[in-house]
């Protein structure tokens, strides 16, 4: 029984080191910064979305969580129509959120502060809607845990799948409307073309008979 | 001792449970391309699956011909290329990862226009029985579990890659509405310019001045 007890704990531990260990060094995407200039990612959202993101810079191609020098950047978020939505200086690791109010493309911006000679590369972990979702507190507040929660996981992904699916949905709509309005003025602009090219012959010919006249040459 | 056990073992299924879901992520987003463009993506099993979908924003190109599309590589840690499209306006893409490791998703655009793409990539991980057998703690309705969650992936990915190609779509469109309206008001004042020319040209040719009476 104390065997069983010992083998528990050993496999906890490695489960518990393995999932500290896998989560910095996998989080997100990684992009190299330039030394001079901004790097930008953006993505086009409608409304009522929220946005967890979380950013960390770090010099060379591998990232060291012990390292001593870590580079500072500059991390702008800016909304569709221009409002700052974020914007910090000076910092190596960060976390911005926010829930969209308007509808369009979401733009956030990173650059150096200084150049330091070496490559640097920034960390992106940008998480929207569901994945954005605290699920340790929802584990917490109504009490579920395990299988459970992973069931509940993959409920609130299904409805985020019909939630946009009814937005393209709206979004095709639109677009039909658009094209549609297109063909009928196409259709029209091109014969009020026909019909103005045909009065200005006529009117070029009448005036000039007249001039003729005029001018006793007719 | 007997229910010390038991928590023990809980836990280290729901740590388990929760690492298992960590390990499948999506990153989506938009980014500009001028010359090369790279993202870095962490692998973390061998045989994992990375599947994704890019699509080129379209830009206000004149005429198709002008820009035939991007170039897409994705290179393994060890350095060789995994996969390749050549000269696509957008394709969906799926791989399996022969070892674990950071792995390059880079964009090359040929020309000096610099283009946007909206990209996404989801590496998916499905425990195998490999995994079964080595963690006693792990049960079969967990593969299950990761294949319905894998699955609904897969169709989040598809709407990602509808929901790009529409909004490219849709600046096609806009595109084209803004174009027959300028172009065809341009044409009405040329059309109307041209003949006054046309008429001020003629009267001058009979007109009483010496030189130009005889036509």
């Amino acid at each position: 029984m104390n065997m069983k007890l010992g083998g528990a704990r050993r496999l906890w531990t490695v489960l518990l080191v393995v999932a500290v260990a896998a989560v910095p060094a996998a989080r997100g995407l990684w992009l190299e910064l330039p030394s001079t200039g901004t790097k930008c990612v953006s993505e086009e959202l409608h409304n009522n979305v929220v946005v967890l993101g979380d950013y960390y810079a770090f010099v060379g191609e591998d990232y060291d969580a012990n390292a001593t020098s870590t580079p500072t950047i500059t991390v702008k978020v800016t909304s569709p129509y221009g409002n700052e939505l974020y914007h910090k200086e000076k910092l190596s690791h960060g976390q911005f959120a926010f829930s969209t109010t308007e509808s369009g493309n979401y733009l956030a911006c990173f650059s150096l502060d200084n150049d330091l000679g070496k490559k640097v590369t920034v960390g992106i972990d940008w998480k929207i809607g569901i994945a954005a979702k605290d699920w340790d507190s929802v584990a917490k507040k109504e009490k579920i845990e395990g299988l459970e929660l992973e069931l509940k996981k993959l409920e609130e992904s299904v409805e985020s799948i019909h939630n946009n699916l009814q937005y393209l949905i709206t979004r095709e709509a639109d677009m039909r409307e658009v094209s549609e309005m297109t063909n009928a003025r196409v259709a029209w602009y091109s014969s009020t073309s026909l019909g103005i090219c045909i009065i200005v012959a006529v009117l070029q010919l009448w005036y000039l008979r007249r001039y003729f006249q005029k001018k006793k040459l007719i | 001792m007997e229910t010390r056990g038991r928590i023990i073992r809980c836990g280290a299924a729901l740590l388990s449970l929760l690492l298992l879901s960590l390990v499948s992520r999506v990153s989506a987003l938009s980014v500009t391309v001028n010359d090369v463009e790279c993202i870095y993506e962490y692998v973390l099993y061998e045989g994992d699956t990375v599947s994704g979908n890019f699509v080129v924003v379209d830009h206000d190109i004149f005429w198709s011909s002008d820009h035939p599309g991007i170039d897409f590589v994705v290179t393994s840690p060890q350095g060789s290329t995994v996969h390749t499209l050549k000269g696509t306006s957008g394709d969906k893409f799926e791989f399996k990862a022969p070892r674990s490791g950071m792995y390059k998703f880079c964009f090359h655009n040929p020309y000096s226009t610099p283009e946007t793409v909206s990209f996404y990539i989801h590496i998916g991980h499905i425990p195998t029985e490999h995994d079964l057998a080595k963690d006693e703690h792990l049960d079969p309705i967990n593969v299950k579990i990761a294949e319905l969650r894998e699955a609904l992936e897969s169709v989040t990915a598809e709407q990602k890659y509808l929901k790009a190609r529409d909004a490219r779509h849709r600046h096609t469109n806009e595109s084209t509405r803004r174009r027959v309206i300028f172009y065809t008001v341009g044409e009405y004042c040329l059309l109307g310019l041209v003949s006054g020319l046309q008429v001020a040209y003629i009267r001058r040719l009979f007109s009483k001045s010496v030189a130009y009476n005889r036509v």
